[in-house]
């Protein structure tokens, strides 16, 4: 060890610090971008949803203090029966659209596993919906559910009596449009992710399994499927996020009506913070969600890595 | 492998369905903007799939001149929205590429600013519904109401993920013997960065870029909290066009609606290969 030659550690170490601070000088201006939309407003956050401030109260927001109301704000959540409402409902869209999204994503990805033609047009078309604006394919789909409009015409085609559904304005019938037009939308996601997952599924392993006679379930089930293990949570968990704040498309499609039958919890909020004004209470439910989800995501990635 | 005859009929069968539900809304809404308010189904007309006289009347309209008597001319014509949703997306992703880029190879190559891709998860998991108080709290201070460059800091830095995380991809993926080769030259840190890297990683940045903007240009939630008026973008003027003489516009909104969702649907084609990449922070690579 003593006789290690110095020279080629000595030109890296005069280097280093050089080097380290312009590593530190280029993360700079997104550390702060991401400093000034999460610290401090959280911070503020924290402090309003302990007040009854709002912005008609006559006082800007630093003398928010003046309205004090001691943590009413978050023991008035548990008695929030529209909240939790629209808590179950943003639930209920998930459990529908994200396992149906899923499956038919996977089931068009097997068909487009091997080359066919017109492979090429028919994957551009499919992969339209997720690029179309969320309040534009809102609009588009607002247009369709008339009850003169095109989907109730094709209904008609198969049934004796024309169809005259009132899709936006029946409770029920207003929540499956929203969920349609959502899985219009977000199919295409799930069989793009899918899609790069089995395409790197070895066809070898498939061939020689067919050659022992495996049939196409236990192929898929004992090779695709442990190999797509990875690839599927993670198609799984960007839907469930991404359903979870569902608003453009669903607001201005039936702007959370009729009544409240299809107010998810974005939409609940964006009422109270535009039309209720009480954003002390706002604060306090969002900061409620905040941490509820930051909850939910920390055990769902405990319960993963098992 | 090859497959059965009627594999290939329930193959083509079925993505010919598929082809179709993709397609109606789609096409549904191309031929509601080039029909006539006669043929509108608002105004009781019956439902006609393909327009019978075909018009530009509801792209004139929304442009300021009225083409037909039933439509009294609005008195805010689309031009300002257009520009306001082209500038506010622009420059949030000037914003959010230029942070991100920097980021990513600060990370990629020195290590530094290991904090930043949890931060940034965590700033895309959370609804931002529930932080948009303290926004529209700090805008209104620092004056950045209704202005088109409020839009656009916001959005640089709602999409500075996506923006870190796929350069952090490009970058790690690309071999690191070519930059050592021009250190070896002679060449600073910095100047390799500028001269030898970002002009190889040209293709991917362009990629990238329109990945933001896509994403940029398709906000209503944040430009309908932020905006009241003079910088309204294109979703949220759609939204507000009513007029007490037709009810809902149906026409004109459609033709605004096909403006908005042209250039997205044009750039996502043209940059699928790395949508996947892109909406999945890089966790799956193509």
């Amino acid at each position: 060890m003593a006789d290690r030659a110095p020279a080629p550690a000595a030109q890296p170490r005069a280097d280093a610090p050089e080097t380290a601070r312009l590593g530190f000088r280029l993360t700079l201006p997104a550390q702060i971008l991401v400093l000034f939309i999460s610290v401090f407003p959280l911070l503020m956050q924290l402090y309003i949803s302990l007040t009854d401030w709002s912005p008609l109260s006559g006082v800007s927001w630093p003398h928010a203090w003046e309205y004090w109301n001691s943590f009413a704000n978050y023991t008035d959540i548990l008695g929030d029966g529209r909240l939790w409402s629209a808590l179950w409902r943003t639930a209920l869209v998930i459990a529908v659209c994200v396992p149906v999204e899923f499956l038919l994503g996977l089931a068009l990805a097997t068909l487009f596993v091997d080359d066919f033609p017109g492979k090429r047009v028919a994957y551009s078309v499919l992969i339209m919906p997720m690029m179309v604006v969320p309040a534009v394919a809102g609009y588009m789909f607002f247009m369709l559910f008339q009850s003169g409009g095109p989907v109730n015409d094709i209904l008609s085609w198969f049934t004796p009596e024309p169809v005259t559904l009132a899709w936006l304005s029946d409770p029920t019938l207003a929540l499956v449009a929203v969920m349609v037009a959502d899985i219009w939308q977000w199919t295409p996601l799930m069989f793009l992710i899918l899609l790069a997952g089995l395409v790197g599924v070895p066809d070898d392993q498939l061939k020689a399994a067919a050659l022992l006679g495996a049939s196409p379930w236990a192929r898929f089930r004992t090779i695709v499927i442990p190999r797509m293990k990875t690839i599927i949570v993670i198609a799984l968990s960007i839907r469930v996020i991404e359903a979870f704040k569902i608003f453009d498309t669903l607001y201005i499609m039936t702007g959370g009506g009729p009544g409240v039958a299809t107010e998810t919890i974005s939409v609940y909020i964006y009422k109270i913070t535009t039309q209720d004004l009480i954003w002390g209470y706002v604060a306090a439910i969002a900061l409620f969600i905040l941490v509820a989800l930051s909850v939910a995501a920390v055990w769902a990635m405990k319960r993963m890595a098992k | 492998m090859t497959r059965s005859p009627v594999f290939e009929i329930f193959r083509y069968a079925a993505i010919l369905v598929a082809l179709a539900i993709t397609l109606v809304p789609i096409l549904w809404m191309v031929s509601m903007a080039f029909k006539p308010v006669a043929e509108w189904q608002a105004s009781g007309a019956a439902l006609t799939w393909v327009p019978l006289a075909p018009t530009l009347d509801n792209f004139r309209f929304l442009f300021g001149e009225s083409g037909s008597d039933l439509i009294v001319a609005l008195d805010r014509t689309a031009g300002k929205p257009i520009l306001s949703s082209l500038l506010s997306a622009s420059v949030g992703t000037l914003i959010a590429m230029s942070a991100g880029t920097a980021a990513a190879y600060g990370l990629s190559r020195f290590g530094s600013g290991a904090n930043l891709p949890l931060a940034l998860i965590q700033l895309r998991l959370f609804p931002p519904m529930a932080v948009m108080i303290p926004v529209m709290i700090m805008w209104a201070f620092l004056g950045l109401m209704d202005t088109w460059w409020g839009l656009a800091l916001i959005y640089g830095i709602v999409t500075l993920p996506f923006a870190f995380w796929l350069m952090k991809t490009f970058f790690d993926d690309m071999p690191k013997e070519i930059e050592e080769a021009a250190l070896v030259e002679g060449c600073s840190r910095l100047r390799v960065f500028t001269r030898v890297t970002l002009p190889m990683m040209a293709a991917p940045l362009a990629a990238a870029s329109l990945f933001v903007f896509i994403l940029n240009w398709s906000d209503y939630l944040i430009a309908l909290l932020l905006t009241t008026r003079e910088w309204v973008t294109i979703p949220v003027y759609m939204a507000s066009l009513s007029s007490s003489m037709t009810g809902q516009l149906y026409g004109a909104k459609a033709a605004l609606g096909l403006i908005a969702a042209v250039p997205p649907v044009i750039l996502g084609v043209m940059i699928q290969k790395h949508l996947v990449r892109g909406l999945t922070f890089g966790a799956l690579k193509q």
